[in-house]
């Protein structure tokens, strides 16, 4: 394989089996992607096509006692594949983090979203608690949250999910991570919550060249945000282009499938599509 | 007449303990008024917090509310007597966001089904086979998936097990709370699809509760706009919707993710 540092992540031919007591099963099978510095790979598929497999396996957090992984995951040119745990911690949360699905369930309930937010920076600096409090007080400032120091002392059912969603994006960026794995990041949140959270990852891209890994069913998330599009299914990426080529040109009958699968709302925005032609 | 008719419902919940101060209400519905007419879709829209849940609750007869009545073929669900309103109950089903809490997990395809079957219909061993046989064809299941039970089924395949539940009994109005929305793009279309079908095949009418703009748009004859409890836009179709100038209506179609990256909003 050749390694190219113009990636921050590189993936080639990961495959992922699961032993079970009637003999092994495939998860995924021969993934390959590039991610570059601050750019968008959109992972679109139906649910059971591999998508959170994949963003699990590039973090290690699979049970290696039942799980098989081949391939190699390079990080800023560092293999992941294969890393002891303790190493592996040190790297997760710092320079690789991971924005998830459900934000009621990310965060521990009965600890208050402070100390859970202290907890992480502490444990990969060597900030003091002050400190610590102060840089998780600025992030949170940074990703639009009201009144960050009130925020610290809540617990994490006192939040809104499009809050709490917003939380967690604070925590995977204060440590500036040169990518963010953002698995169905606003498939919990409504519309307007949806759109706020995806400005928000599209701003952190633009103002630290964070690289994000967007992983999503939904094809307007995908199209608002992606530079490069991977369709999954069956634990296969089908077809890999750029978003327009993607979008405009489908090679694979189940991108095209799944492009004639949006439910289209009829002159929406028309007036949008013309000042931009 | 109308199917069903909600009029001024006002509705709060709040700490009625007598150790907690009282008066601590929160007013959740205040003057919500809306009427369904026989096999029609209403689609009723908000963000998150707007009341739109409770109104269906507040359908459905589950939540007694403060003021105001809700008419269901021209009868007040909370004022009736029990065997009028286990009457009338039959034709008010629903169909909730969560798949997979809303079916007993200890049960398989047949009893979920069979279930409200069993409650009101007198059936022989054998017409209660055949026609969940016919449901589950009817929702684009095979009959041989009877036996199996919630976990060996997708969330898409286990939403078509709740809305067979739902139209087993041929009720005459839906609340879908959410129905899609847990769904992947692919599944949600194929629901949509579905319901969509059974809508006119079986003349339903119904409640369509989301937050999904292009969804309601889809399936809806009619559509309300909810927020903080109030009824704040209700259209025709969804011309006049995309025409409203209420602000937060139209913050709600600005958030619609645009369907082609040319025509990106973010950035």
């Amino acid at each position: 394989m050749i390694i190219d540092p113009r990636h921050v992540l590189q993936v080639s031919g990961l495959h992922v089996k699961v032993r079970t007591a009637q003999g092994t099963v495939p998860l995924i099978q021969d993934i390959s992607f590039e991610l570059k510095p601050g750019r968008v790979l959109g992972i679109v598929g139906e649910s059971g096509s591999g998508k959170t497999i994949t963003s699990l396996s590039l973090l290690q957090l699979l049970d290696r006692k039942t799980i098989d992984m081949a391939g190699s995951i390079r990080l800023n040119g560092r293999e992941l594949n294969g890393l002891k745990a303790d190493k592996m911690r040190s790297i997760r949360g710092k320079e690789i983090a991971l924005i998830m699905q459900n934000p009621m369930n990310a965060f521990t309930p009965v600890i208050k979203i402070g100390d859970q937010f202290i907890e992480t920076i502490r444990i990969h600096t060597a900030l003091t608690k002050k400190q610590a409090f102060e840089l998780a007080v600025t992030t949170m400032h940074d990703v639009n949250l009201p009144e960050p120091a009130g925020l610290m002392k809540l617990y994490p059912f006192q939040l809104s999910g499009g809050m709490l969603q917003r939380v967690m994006i604070a925590v995977a960026i204060c440590l500036r991570p040169s990518v963010i794995i953002a698995d169905e990041p606003t498939t919990a949140l409504d519309a307007t919550n949806q759109l706020q959270v995806l400005r928000q990852l599209e701003r952190i891209r633009s103002e630290y060249g964070t690289s994000i890994l967007l992983i999503s069913h939904d094809l307007g998330v995908i199209a608002e945000m992606a530079d490069e599009v991977a369709v999954m299914r069956h634990g296969r990426i089908v077809e890999q282009a750029d978003v327009y080529r993607l979008f405009d040109h489908p090679q694979h009958e189940y991108t095209k499938k799944l492009l004639s699968a949006r439910p289209a709302l009829q002159d929406n925005k028309p007036s949008k599509e013309f000042v931009m032609s | 007449m109308s199917l069903l008719q909600v009029n001024n419902v006002t509705h709060s919940y709040g700490a009625t303990n007598r150790f907690w101060r009282a008066g601590r209400q929160k007013t959740v519905l205040s003057d919500v008024s809306l009427s369904i007419e026989q096999g029609e879709c209403l689609g009723l829209l908000g963000t998150s917090g707007a009341g739109k849940s409770t109104l269906g609750k507040v359908i459905l007869g589950l939540e007694k509310p403060r003021k105001g009545q809700i008419l269901f073929q021209g009868v007040d669900l909370y004022e009736t007597n029990p065997s009028t309103r286990r009457r009338l109950r039959r034709d008010l089903q629903a169909v909730f966001q969560d798949c997979y809490s809303s079916v007993n997990p200890r049960m398989n395809a047949e009893q979920i089904i069979g279930e409200p079957l069993q409650n009101y219909e007198r059936l022989s061993p054998n017409e209660h086979r055949r026609s969940i046989s016919m449901l589950l064809e009817s929702v684009g299941l095979s009959p041989e998936d009877r036996g199996k039970y919630p976990h060996q089924f997708s969330g898409g395949q286990l939403q078509r097990i709740n809305i067979a539940r739902a139209i087993a009994l041929k009720p005459k109005l839906i609340v879908l709370d959410e129905a899609v929305s847990s769904l992947d793009m692919v599944n949600q279309t194929h629901v949509l699809h579905l319901l969509d079908e059974l809508k006119t095949s079986f003349g339903l009418s119904y409640l369509f509760i989301t937050h999904d703009v292009k969804a309601a748009c889809s399936l809806s004859n009619s559509l309300v706009v909810m927020e903080k409890g109030e009824v704040i836009e209700s259209c025709e179709d969804q011309s006049q919707l995309i025409a409203s100038s209420h602000p937060t209506v139209k913050k709600l179609l600005e958030s619609i993710l645009s369907e082609h990256p040319r025509s990106r909003s973010i950035n």
